[in-house]
């Protein structure tokens, strides 16, 4: 729990190259409110960063802005600039499609689409890819498998998604999401809903996944992001309080609302 | 503590007392809403009674050729249900064919796309066009739609396919005006606002979670209509259907005028025809005979039965599609 035990080789890592995300000067309404003020803050590239912070604090928001969703809503609009790999997402020639694929998310709640397992996970592949048979036999497979389903359904791939369990069901949602090879996965609250095996599950998956993505995660539980990140950003009221390397924030944050929320004093 | 201790068993007794009360009204209760739910079945068998009853003498006298000659000659007390049977089920064909895709057309875009201030006015528009009575389908479909379908629309179906196999035959014959095409798109307009009002109804309960996946995967509206909001919502969208082609077989009044009753089979949907239901409004007031009415009354069993094999299959085809995707 001391500032000697920061691995010195990952850190050095994660200053030489250029972040796969950087949010800079970001704004957001709905409709008249601000939601968010003025966050700058980069994603390094296949790092897991953790949004931490009280209810309405705006990291759901943050994350809803990085692929654009919030544009199903009339109302919303985002301010300032998210550059990934060099372009603003935010432009207004963006492939909101393209760009989905490449930023892939995971809900609060699994949302799992009305067909079979198998179906949920080619679905968003053929969006893409036309694959053969095999091909994408192969790919779902493979999918389940990163996503630590496969050996629980590979049995019954042809039935039902809404007949797994809820942690089964989450999983099922970040392995479609796995399935369209993103470069970012945005995780928003994935295990809210889920119990602690489950919650385990996911982020023994986290961790394997960060081999290949750039993971973002919002979630409410302190030891979660503690545990699964290597960033964390502290965010009230809809402000960047602080951000900084995990082990950092959680042992030496460097103001106080940071220690007072980690802490348990507010929240 | 003591307060409480005070209370309870003066709200105990209270409790009782109500309860004496509340009892035999509960079960007046009771017995008036099942009381009304047995009426229901009691009305049911009566009218399957009635017209089995009074369609006996057709029967007994065509026997189960009934259903499938072709004849109508009052003159010579000699009926076949085949046309009309074919009027109808050809007529509600062609209607849902036309109005299935256009009410899902008009329910995804008032739920995915119209933009907020336009929402109202069609969603208006369209139940207002749900309550129009038939008659005034009839008489606009009569003095406006068929003199319209003759002046331009069947001359040019007539030339642009004549030389066509299969569809020559199909839009063939003079252009009257009146028959089985106007007919149905006449029902299609009718039964467009009830598909679409229920399409809409239950597309409007597709969770904004469940469409935010989808178009988070990367999906076109396109996709997450078809792929995943029309899915998730199919039950109560086959309702909507069924709800429309209930009222396309059943339709009396519009029909009637457009129709042209003709008691004859032809393979031009150009061609004057016939329903059911328009052969009983037409004919039951100056039907003589006992065969006669009974004919007529086995026409309305018929029609009966062909609703009720429908919903039997819908309910069918629900089933087999939750088996396949849940």
């Amino acid at each position: 729990m001391t500032v000697e035990t920061l691995d010195p080789i990952a850190k050095q890592a994660d200053t030489t190259m250029p972040p796969k995300v950087s949010i800079e000067n970001l704004a957001f309404f709905y409709g008249e409110s601000k939601a968010l003020k003025n966050i700058s803050l980069p994603l390094h590239d296949r790092k897991v960063t953790a949004f931490i912070g009280p209810s309405g604090c705006g990291k759901s928001t943050l994350l809803r802005i990085l692929n654009r969703i919030y544009e199903m809503y009339p109302k919303q609009r985002a301010e300032g600039k998210v550059v990934v790999d060099g372009l603003n997402i935010l432009d207004k020639g963006t492939d909101l499609n393209m760009l989905r694929a490449k930023i892939g998310m995971v809900f609060q709640k699994p949302t799992p689409f009305p067909m079979s397992i198998y179906e949920n996970i080619a679905f968003g592949v053929r969006l893409y890819e036309r694959l053969g048979k095999e091909e994408m036999d192969e790919r779902v497979e493979s999918a389940l498998r990163k996503a630590a389903l496969w050996e629980e359904v590979k049995n019954k791939l042809h039935s039902s998604g809404l007949g797994l369990s809820g942690g089964q069901q989450q999983r099922l949602c970040i392995a479609r999401t796995v399935a369209v090879r993103p470069e970012i996965i945005l995780l928003d609250e994935p295990c809210s809903a889920l119990d602690p095996i489950s919650t385990a599950k996911i982020e023994e998956l986290i961790d394997e996944l960060k081999d290949d993505y750039t993971i973002a995660i919002v979630t409410h539980n302190m030891q979660q992001a503690a545990r699964t990140s290597d960033f964390t950003a502290f965010m009230y009221l809809g402000e960047l309080i602080e951000f900084g390397e995990t082990k950092q924030i959680f042992t030496h944050p460097g103001k106080q609302q940071t220690q007072d929320y980690i802490t348990g004093r507010f929240g | 503590m003591t307060d409480v201790a005070a209370i309870t068993p003066v709200s105990k007794e209270r409790r009782i007392a109500a309860s004496r009360w509340f009892a035999p009204s509960d079960r007046l209760f009771h017995g008036l809403t099942m009381g009304a739910a047995i009426a229901v079945l009691l009305l049911l068998g009566g009218v399957i009674l009635a017209l089995l009853q009074g369609s006996l003498p057709a029967f007994s006298k065509f026997g189960i050729d009934f259903i499938y000659t072709q004849a109508w000659s009052p003159a010579r007390d000699n009926f076949g249900a085949l046309a009309p049977i074919s009027g109808t089920l050809i007529t509600s064909f062609i209607a849902m064919l036309v109005a299935v895709p256009l009410s899902f057309g008009i329910a995804i875009f008032l739920t995915e796309i119209c933009p907020m201030w336009l929402r109202r006015p069609i969603g208006t528009a369209i139940e207002l066009l749900a309550g129009i009575p038939s008659i005034i389908y009839g008489i606009w479909g009569l003095f406006v739609f068929a003199p319209f379908m003759q002046r331009h629309v069947q001359p040019f179906l007539i030339n642009t396919f004549s030389g066509v196999p299969v569809l020559e035959n199909l839009f063939a014959g003079p252009p009257y005006g009146i028959g089985i095409l106007t007919t149905s798109l006449i029902l299609a307009i009718m039964v467009l606002p009830f598909i679409t009002a229920v399409s809409r109804d239950v597309l409007e309960t597709v969770p904004a979670v469940l469409k935010e996946a989808a178009y988070g995967l990367g999906c076109t509206t396109w996709e997450v209509a078809r792929r995943v909001m029309l899915p998730y919502a199919r039950a109560g969208v086959l309702g909507g259907v069924m709800l429309g082609l209930g009222r396309a077989l059943g339709e009396t009044m519009a029909v009637t005028f457009v129709i042209g009753n003709a008691h004859r089979i032809q393979a031009s949907i150009l061609s004057p025809g016939t329903t059911i239901s328009a052969t009983i409004a037409n004919e039951f007031a100056e039907a003589m005979g006992a065969t006669y009415t009974s004919s007529l009354m086995a026409l309305g069993l018929i029609l009966f039965l062909i609703t009720f094999i429908v919903l039997a299959f819908a309910r069918l085809m629900l089933l087999r599609m939750n088996q396949k995707a849940g």
